[in-house]
């Protein structure tokens, strides 16, 4: 009989445990959870801030006991792993009990990256990744006492927390350190876009402005005074600077990392029968062919997927690495596909707009390199697909149905030559 | 039964009867700006070599084996009916997040800005159960959209079915 073990139990980390136990019935599963509630989805917190999803459909899978009785597991609720012996495949817990596996999953994810400044955890600064931190801004929003609101980071996480604020009538005023929004992903002149359309909306934007601490004052109010000099006084001020994964525990383990644990395409690490999937890898990204942290739920399942077929004895590939964000928001649309950071002046570039539809995309020959575009929900996985195609098979033309989907809808056919590297 | 859909484009004159039965069969209102899941496309498309291709295709989901729409979710909206095999939805908890959108490579799910919520076609999954044909499919005059038992396709080996173009995608796991 097989003994697995998986430690985080996330969406990779219920994946895994699915795949494993449709391939092995009789497989004993252990899964370590730090926490007593059911997998969910980091991104959903900010939606059930905003009243758009009930505190249940934050957890697709249903809670910690449902899932323990669906695929007969063995959770061990609060039960943090404190470190992993690599080369015996023990599990050792916060509570002093080792376990020795034949496989095991480090699927432990994100947290909210807080760095060492003075002020962050005051009461009324707060970060946005895990339910309770979802469950205390509601609290806090639907009190009425919030009339003013800053949030840190311009990330994917900090413009939810904008739409929150918004949606709720609270005056907000959005800081990042970059010199434009989105600064990973988006060219400047999509930046640009999205700041104007933030601000004809309600929302201050102060860019370049790095934090240097935050105090509290008398009257219950923050600020956060910034390296420029400025200082930015609100009710609650959200840290919202990105995330770090949750690998800390693993330092004398053996196993091979950079800001994440490092996996192959079948989801192995360096280590013989310890695998690891989600929020905490760092997979091959097919554009640059160099490991990356590419953080989505997608990602996450199909990992996790992929390790609990093969760590049952299965073979399967993650192959679909590629950066990927999505930013909806006050209805508001930008996607970027690729890699922003790898354009330069020597590329080409091709820019259109329309009262609808932005389009930017950078190319070098015949590789594209990177898209942005705003307003194009509905069309964004045909063009991410034609750019995935573009990576794996680059002789190959785009395929007629998607030519015709984009004319069809509004896209120029300068774009769709471009996409064809003609 | 599981059922597969089937398209020969050399059939197919984008007279688009298959958009308003799935018009009709989903009581789309075409003033309030809601379009029907199925559409049709008529281009000429100059390909590599120069010469023009005319085009004429239905598309709507094509119910992909393993579709990446149904992993992308967030909320778990998206499933597979075990006796159709297609893909259905409960947008009861959507939020309109779009991620459905980003996964599927045909562009089959489509926001719907009147409740924000995402739709698609389920290929009129209910009237198959009831031993009908998807409205589409019943639209059309020239066979050139079909919707078999998983079985009769596999046996037929179709070069033109919905799901050779799956494979021309990449979309099936390895």
């Amino acid at each position: 009989m097989n003994k697995y073990a998986i430690v985080g139990f996330g969406c990779a980390g219920y994946h895994a445990a699915e795949k494993i136990r449709s391939r092995d019935q009789e497989a004993v599963i252990d899964v370590y959870s730090d926490t007593d509630i059911g997998p969910y989805n980091p991104m959903l917190t900010t939606y059930f801030v905003k009243g758009s999803l009930p505190y249940e459909g934050m957890f697709p899978f249903g809670s910690l006991e449902e899932c323990e009785k669906k695929l007969n597991l063995h959770i061990k609720k609060e039960c943090p792993v404190t470190a992993v012996d690599g080369e015996n495949r023990m599990i050792c817990c916060a509570d002093g009990t080792k376990e020795q596996y034949d496989r095991i999953l480090l699927s432990t994810g994100a947290s909210a990256l807080k760095p060492p400044i003075p002020g962050l955890s005051l009461p009324g600064v707060f970060t946005m990744r895990t339910a309770e931190d979802a469950v205390r801004l509601k609290e806090r929003i639907a009190s009425g006492k919030l009339k003013t609101a800053l949030v840190i980071g311009a990330s994917w996480v900090g413009i939810k927390v904008v739409e929150d604020f918004v949606e709720a009538k609270v005056a907000t005023t959005l800081v990042d350190g970059a010199p434009w929004m989105f600064y990973v992903a988006a060219f400047e002149e999509t930046a640009r876009r999205a700041k104007e359309d933030l601000e004809k909306k309600g929302v201050r934007v102060s860019l370049c402005q790095m934090l240097d601490h935050i105090e509290a004052n008398a009257d219950g109010t923050l600020t956060a005074f910034m390296k420029s000099g400025d200082t930015f006084t609100a009710d609650t001020i959200g840290v919202c600077i990105g995330v770090r994964t949750n690998t800390g525990f693993l330092k004398d383990s053996g196993i091979a990392m950079n800001r994440g644990i490092l996996v192959n395409s079948r989801m192995q690490t360096n280590l013989p029968g310890i695998y690891a999937a989600g929020d905490c890898v760092e997979a091959k990204d097919i554009q640059s062919g160099q490991p990356k942290n590419i953080g989505v739920w997608y990602n996450a399942g199909r990992q996790g997927e992929v390790a609990g077929e093969n760590m049952a004895g299965g073979f399967m590939e993650f192959d679909a690495n590629i950066l990927v964000n999505l930013a909806h928001y006050l209805d508001y649309d930008f996607i970027c596909v690729g890699d922003v950071s790898a354009c330069g002046p020597e590329d080409e570039y091709y820019e259109y707009e329309d009262e609808k539809l932005y389009i930017k995309a950078c190319k070098n020959g015949q590789k594209i390199k990177c898209i942005n575009m705003i307003g194009s929900a509905d069309a964004n996985g045909v063009v991410k697909n034609i750019f995935i195609k573009t990576i794996e098979t680059p002789e190959a033309e785009i395929d007629v149905k998607s030519v015709c989907y984009l004319l069809t809808n509004g896209f120029p056919e300068a774009f769709i030559s471009f996409l064809r590297r003609k | 039964m599981k059922y597969t859909f089937v398209f020969n484009p050399d059939l197919c004159s984008s007279c688009s009867s298959c958009v308003i039965g799935c018009m009709d069969q989903n009581d789309f209102d075409p003033e309030s700006g809601d379009l029907p899941f199925r559409k049709t496309f008529q281009n000429e498309i100059e390909l590599a070599d120069g010469s023009h291709y005319s085009a004429y295709i239905s598309a709507a989901c094509m119910h992909c084996v393993d579709a990446p729409c149904i992993d992308a979710c967030p909320v778990g909206c998206l499933s597979k009916d075990p006796e159709t095999g297609f893909t259905v939805y409960d947008n009861t908890n959507c939020i309109g997040c779009k991620s459905c959108a980003m996964a599927c490579p045909f562009g089959a799910p489509r926001y719907r800005k009147s409740d924000g919520k995402m739709v698609k076609c389920d290929g009129c999954n209910e009237r198959v159960k009831a031993g009908l044909k998807p409205a589409c499919v019943k639209a059309c005059s020239f066979g050139a959209l079909q919707c078999v038992p998983e079985e009769e396709f596999l046996a037929e080996g179709s070069a033109k079915a919905c799901n050779v173009l799956i494979d021309q995608l990449g979309l099936r796991r390895k």
